[in-house]
């Protein structure tokens, strides 16, 4: 088992350090000057060269790579070229914040998406399970930009319930519609998963026999069928979580959430480097550290794993 | 699976219950969020679509940074109303005969938000750190004619000799040569006045912990989310009649009007896909607020290149399309009609330069006598937009049919401006906002030889005539005669054409019905924000010294 967790370690240590060397060979390879959007409009060529210099951008690649990954062994993640600010100072803001949204589309696309399979699943051929499918075929299929506008329109505008965007003081009423609009498409797969899952333990055997016992259906479904069927849910709502938190900018543009996926976008059009690096680097440490806590709750629910490991 | 059947009528019973609960809450609960109900009393709400860069005034290249800093610091003159130069700091301002000195003495008693009383010292101060190579300032061309200016930024001497203290409040700065707009100059962002010790304490925090003389102080700044500035109780000129203001970082288009329509925003800068909807709207056409701002929307033609190098190949570029048609049904009207590079309210009072209507027999024609009897290719370069890929496609359209075959190409923005600032493109989609409101800027940084690529003249146009009237216009210190300059300049650079001139935009604004004293000005960093006030909209009383009665 130590064996086993080491090995995830180190390779986790390898792919990241991988990540960072061909997202910075990417970034560089892109046309466009890290300088032009600094000096604005009108330069001297003496101040663009001077910057250009300043910068370090005018040294070899790997020089640049080495200066950098210098950096991230001493926990650092370098300063913007446009707002000098720490990148890792930037990040654990914009983390926290792309946390909060992450989490709470997660949990309201979890506790529907299940709910709702469930329901679906226990009446299957029912009006809720077919109204239940379409549903989640609409939710898959709407882009987030258009769902979030309508939302906005709907609940900001027609109904005003909640406020159009913003993060206010940190109120959770400003939570309420970015999350849903980011929840709504996660929530359609699980559903979807939950169902079909849910469907086929409930043909097992050991259901039946489990009813035969006496247990009562909601301890069957609970606590039987449901635990068995967990295994593919967990593994989509630990992968769209992952993703939530390398930020989702649509959602975040829309709606004006401080998350890394703004972040991230903004400094790859302007060709911010530490920026980038430290957003991909950040979000690449996420979701492998996610994957590896998936992995861990596969060896706990399901104890083949545990043997074969 | 029978023995689910109960099962399913309790589940029945739950959904209607849901159901009906939620519809109830919600009719409960419509219009429980009144208009602008997250607002603060008292405080002007404005949007961003961008955070603001930095607060800097040495660093500050972009007009969302410009306009915070205007109502954040003061130099020593600004743009009055009607874009003239007044004193600002400065109470007075002397010109040499030979308009190589200015002499200024500053008004006593101005004081930073810090409490220390501003001094001349200030100024030379906050001038020389524009050009110290450390500060890494973009603009540093505001005061390279300063007398000693290049000796400085190359690290000869420890001063700018031409900055000279006289005083506790005066000042003198002398140039190499004349240079006529240099008043402009100083009131650009750039030419701010910053505390010494803030600077140092802060070193590179000092561009988001700003400390001016303005009438606003900065109180908090959520990157990316909003900026907060109260209003200066101690500041030397006109304060403002709101008790702060509040921008607020919207990116969306759609949700800055959601939000404006719901009343959290009091003013909005109409976006083109909205602007329909706003100037029919009974509610909104009446608080609609136009201004002209000083731009120039242009096609680059790069003149280093065949066939933009022969001059009857851009005449005829000009001839080919049919500009006041798109400006009229693409653009809606929202603008006017360009003839040269020149906006022409910075030309006024003059002859009306003519300049190219649509003619595509003549365009036809001068390729011909170019030697493109059967038209050419060229790919037009332009950043990746919306609407400027839908006016390039029409613009496609008439090219081809004067026989020039135009391939649209987009790149995203730095990319773009490299392939420009290298001269890669044939020919780009670009426009010229101004920084100060004089004709020379729309002239020096774009046609002027010693300019190309970053500096301005993306076209690599070079005439030496061009060059020296140009240079001329900005050591003519007399008004009437600079401006028969500028003219002379922009008709010698309409029949040279190295750009296809197209439009000026206007500015389209909507304020809230409780808004008052909105003035649009033609460039950012003018407005001091301290003319706006919140109508009073309970007691519907208009005391605009009355601060206390002007809350919501």
């Amino acid at each position: 088992m130590a064996a086993y967790l080491l090995r995830k370690i180190f390779m986790l240590l390898l792919t990241l350090l991988g990540i960072t060397f061909v997202t910075f060979l990417l970034i560089k390879s892109l046309p466009g000057d890290p300088v032009q959007g600094l000096i604005g409009e009108r330069a001297e060529q003496a101040t663009v060269e001077r910057i250009r210099r300043e910068l370090g951008a005018d040294q070899p690649l790997l020089l640049q790579y080495r200066g950098y990954l210098k950096l991230i062994f001493t926990g650092d993640l370098g300063t913007s070229y446009y707002t000098n600010r720490k990148v890792l100072d930037d990040l654990k803001a914009k983390c926290l914040h792309t946390f909060e949204l992450a989490f709470a589309a997660m949990l309201f696309a979890s506790l529907t998406g299940i709910l709702l399979g469930t329901l679906m699943a226990v009446t299957r051929g029912s009006i809720l399970d077919r109204i239940g499918l379409l549903v989640s075929a609409g939710g898959i299929s709407l882009p987030v930009f258009w769902l979030g506008l309508t939302l906005m329109l709907i609940f900001s505008f027609l109904i005003p319930l909640l406020p159009p965007s913003g993060m206010g003081e940190g109120e959770l009423i400003y939570l309420i519609l970015p999350a849903s609009t980011l929840g709504i498409s996660s929530a359609a797969y699980i559903v979807r998963i939950t169902r079909s899952s849910l469907l086929e333990v409930l043909t097992q055997p050991y259901i039946t026999t489990a009813r035969s016992k006496g247990l009562t259906k909601t301890k069957v479904i609970l606590k039987h069928a449901l635990k068995n069927a967990l295994l593919p849910i967990i593994t989509l709502i630990g992968l769209d979580f992952g993703s939530y938190l390398n930020g989702s900018v649509l959602t975040e543009t829309i709606f004006g959430w401080d998350g890394v996926g703004r972040y991230a976008v903004e400094g790859i059009m302007r060709r911010d480097y530490p920026v980038v690096m430290g957003t991909v680097l950040t979000g690449a440490a996420f979701f492998v550290f996610i994957n590896f806590f998936v992995d861990l709750i596969y060896l706990y629910l399901d104890p083949r794993i545990r043997v074969r490991e | 699976m029978r023995y689910f059947s109960r099962y399913n009528l309790r589940l029945n019973g739950l959904r209607w219950f849901l159901f009906i609960t939620i519809a109830i809450s919600s009719v409960f609960c419509a219009g429980c969020q009144e208009k602008g109900k997250h607002k603060l009393p008292g405080f002007l709400y404005l949007r961003l679509n961008t955070n603001p860069t930095t607060l800097d005034p040495a660093l500050i290249v972009d007009v969302a940074s410009a306009n915070i800093a205007a109502k954040l610091f003061n130099g020593l003159v600004r743009f009055g109303e009607r874009m003239e130069i007044v004193p600002d700091i400065a109470r007075t301002i002397e010109v040499s005969p030979d308009g190589t000195r200015y002499s200024f003495e500053l008004r006593p008693g101005v004081r930073f938000s810090n409490g220390r009383e501003v001094a001349a010292a200030d100024f030379k101060y906050s001038f020389e750190r524009i050009l110290n190579p450390g500060t890494k300032s973009p603009r540093t061309w505001v005061f390279s004619r300063v007398e000693g200016a290049q000796e400085y930024m190359t690290g000869k001497t420890k001063g700018v000799s031409g900055i000279r203290v006289k005083g506790q409040n005066k000042l003198e700065i002398v140039l190499d040569r004349p240079f006529a707009l240099f008043l402009q100059f100083l009131a650009l962002p750039t030419a701010y006045c910053v505390p010494k010790e803030e600077v140092e304490q802060w070193k590179k925090d000092f561009s988001f912990h700003p400390v001016g003389t303005g009438p606003f102080i900065l109180e908090e700044w959520k990157h990316n989310v909003s900026l907060k500035m109260t209003a200066n109780p101690n500041y030397f000129d006109n304060r403002a009649k709101v008790l702060g203001i509040i921008y607020r970082v919207i990116p969306e288009d759609l949700t800055a009007v959601y939000e404006f329509s719901s009343g959290n925003l009091d003013l909005l800068s109409i976006p083109q896909a909205e602007f329909r909807r706003f100037i029919t709207h009974p509610q909104w056409k009446g608080l609609i607020k136009e201004a002209v701002t000083l731009n120039t929307y242009y096609l680059g033609l790069n003149c280093r290149k065949p066939p933009f190098d022969n001059p009857k190949v851009r005449q005829a570029m000009n001839y080919s399309v049919d500009r006041e048609k798109i400006l009229k049904t693409l653009l809606e009207g929202r603008g006017e009609l360009a003839s040269g590079p020149v906006p022409p309210v910075l030309l006024p009072a003059g002859e009306t330069v003519p300049g190219y209507g649509y003619n595509p027999d003549r365009a036809r024609s001068l390729l011909k006598e170019a030697g493109y009897p059967d038209g050419f290719e060229i790919k037009i370069y332009q950043s990746s937009d919306q609407e400027t890929l839908e006016v390039l496609e029409v613009i496609q359209q008439y090219l081809e049919k004067a026989g020039i075959r135009a391939q649209i190409i987009q790149r995203e923005w730095s990319s773009f401006k490299e392939a420009l600032n290298k001269g890669e493109a044939d020919c780009f989609w670009l426009s010229w906002w101004a920084d100060y409101p004089d004709a020379e800027n729309f002239l020096f940084p774009t046609f002027h030889s010693g300019n190309w690529g970053a500096g301005g003249n993306r076209a690599y146009f070079k005439d030496g005539e061009i060059d020296r009237l140009i240079e001329e216009a900005q050591r003519t210190i007399a008004s009437g005669k600079r401006l028969s300059l500028y003219r002379e300049i922009e008709r010698k650079i309409i029949t040279q054409a190295p750009w296809v001139f197209f439009w000026h935009k206007k500015e389209y604004v909507v304020t809230q019905p409780w808004l008052k004293g909105v003035r649009l000005y033609s460039l950012p960093g003018v407005d001091k924000g301290t003319q706006v006030y919140i109508e009073n909209r309970i007691k519907n009383v208009k005391n605009p010294e009355d601060r206390s009665q002007n809350s919501e």
